[in-house]
């Protein structure tokens, strides 16, 4: 197959596009969820928790989203790539770069023998990559190109920014569900049942949708996140006008060990870095990967 | 009073479709300067690399002079170059002449070892990716640019506005060219 002629820009229209509209739903789902929890309580005292918990989670956004870059090296413990040693590193980046018309990310080093890579950061003037030791150390100069540019892609595709918004209202989703329910916990304790009549129903699809409603979008997310993942894979080739080294690099990360690292940013990696089933997976399974990419 | 609103409307509707137009065929004209001005930049750093190899191989290569005065005349040629096509041809024979370098220096253990030399060697390399990258980038710049004035409604706009199609730089393509070997 031909790589696809589609226009870069095209496809960061469409990918600007499905994140709005994702994240419409997620919060047509959070509006829903608070309305109804509200209404099943009364609204005696949630509206209260609404008022301060709204402007502590949009905080919790507007933070999360500037400092995306800072969070993910942090909590990587990376280190900024300088020095000779890293020459090939910067010349490579510099040449994709070239390659899709972006500006140069900052990058980073992260003291691990497994070869893993992965880019933050909320927009390209403000993106990082970092790659593992054990990748520069066990890929070919092709390979780490591969994996280079299936990074760089996340950044061109404004993946990075769709995902950590996803996973924040994903998050605040979560945490309102608990917050109802173990109020409900405490509050059925405490025993204090004057309005149960009329409010039964209403607490039976508050409580089913607390249940369901973090279940529902975070396997929502996690399809995104490995549909990400291919066109990523699609735009490395574009980039690079084969497959092979990519191909390569995957490969060689069969036989890896899985890296710790928090769940949070988990999704921004080159290869999961836990083991999950393939449904709570933020990546699809390498073999198949591999199959797409030699069909290109 | 519904007429004057919808008259509004379409009006609104219009000139927003210039103006993403308009701004369609300035964003991918940049790309296309962009990738050009790229090409310029790697074309220079070679250039600047040169007197640095040329002076790190210089011990070595005593018997070599026709090589060394390929690189020096290519050098030449590339700085006193007019226009972007004759930059790149010139540009390409440097990067032959100093292939042939590179060639020549397997023959010198010294040389192979020396960090000064490797150096530049892995920053040549790199500048001939940057080379191809810019030139794959422009290529396609160029593509996405006439698509856009032939297409429908983009050649409309173009009429209009006047963004005629562009030509691909005539360049010769370096690897094209079947090295001679001699004995």
């Amino acid at each position: 197959m031909k790589p696809t002629r589609l226009s870069f820009h095209d496809e960061i229209q469409k990918n600007k596009i499905s994140s709005y509209l994702l994240i419409t739903i997620i919060l047509a789902v959070l509006l829903l969820l608070t309305y109804t929890i509200a209404y099943a309580i009364g609204g005696d005292y949630f509206f209260i928790i609404l008022i301060i918990g709204i402007p502590l989670s949009i905080g919790y956004i507007v933070f999360g989203f500037y400092n995306s870059d800072k969070i993910a090296i942090k909590s990587a413990n990376a280190k900024p790539a300088n020095g000779p040693e890293y020459r090939q590193y910067h010349n490579i980046v510099e040449g994709l770069c070239i390659a899709s018309g972006l500006p140069k990310p900052k990058l980073y080093v992260m003291h691990e023998q497994q070869i893993n890579a992965f880019a933050s950061g909320r927009d390209p003037k403000n993106a990082v990559i970092c790659v593992t030791d054990g990748s520069l150390q066990k890929l070919t100069k092709q390979e780490l190109e591969g994996v280079l540019a299936h990074e760089l892609s996340h950044i061109a595709n404004y993946d990075i920014r769709f995902m950590t918004l996803t996973a924040v209202l994903v998050g605040m989703i979560a945490i309102i569900s608990e917050i109802f329910l173990r109020s409900l916990f405490w509050s059925s304790i405490g025993g204090s049942h004057d309005r149960e009549n009329n409010n039964v129903v209403l607490m039976i699809i508050g409580i089913a949708l607390a249940i369901l409603a973090p279940i529902i979008v975070a396997l929502v997310q996690l399809a995104i996140s490995r549909k990400r993942e291919y066109a990523a894979d699609s735009s490395a080739v574009k980039f690079m006008r084969t497959p092979t080294g990519l191909i390569g690099a995957l490969t060689k990360i069969k036989d890896n060990q899985p890296i710790k690292v928090s769940g949070a940013v988990a999704p921004l990696f080159l290869a999961k870095p836990s083991k999950a089933k393939e449904w709570f997976s933020t990546h699809p399974p390498l073999a198949e990967r591999i199959a797409k990419l030699q069909r290109m | 009073m519904i007429i004057f609103w919808g008259s509004i409307a379409v009006l609104v509707i219009l000139a927003a479709t210039f103006l993403i137009f308009y701004n369609r065929f300035v964003t991918l004209s940049q790309q296309i300067d962009n990738a050009l001005s790229q090409i310029d930049v790697q074309l220079r750093k070679r250039s600047d690399l040169v007197p640095n190899l040329l002076s790190a191989v210089k011990g070595y290569m005593k018997h070599e002079k026709a090589v060394i005065k390929e690189v020096t005349d290519a050098r030449k040629a590339m700085l006193s170059a007019k226009g972007m096509e004759k930059k790149v041809k010139a540009g390409n024979q440097m990067q032959e002449a100093i292939k042939s370098i590179f060639a020549i220096a397997e023959g010198y253990p010294d040389l192979k070892a020396n960090t000064n030399f490797l150096q530049l060697q892995q920053e040549l390399s790199a500048i001939e990716d940057k080379v191809a990258y810019a030139r794959q980038y422009y290529n396609d710049g160029i593509m996405s640019y006439n698509v856009m004035t032939k297409k429908i409604p983009g050649m409309w706009f173009a009429k209009i506005y006047g963004f005629n199609e562009r030509e691909y730089l005539k360049i010769s393509e370096a690897a094209k060219a079947v090295p001679k070997v001699e004995f």
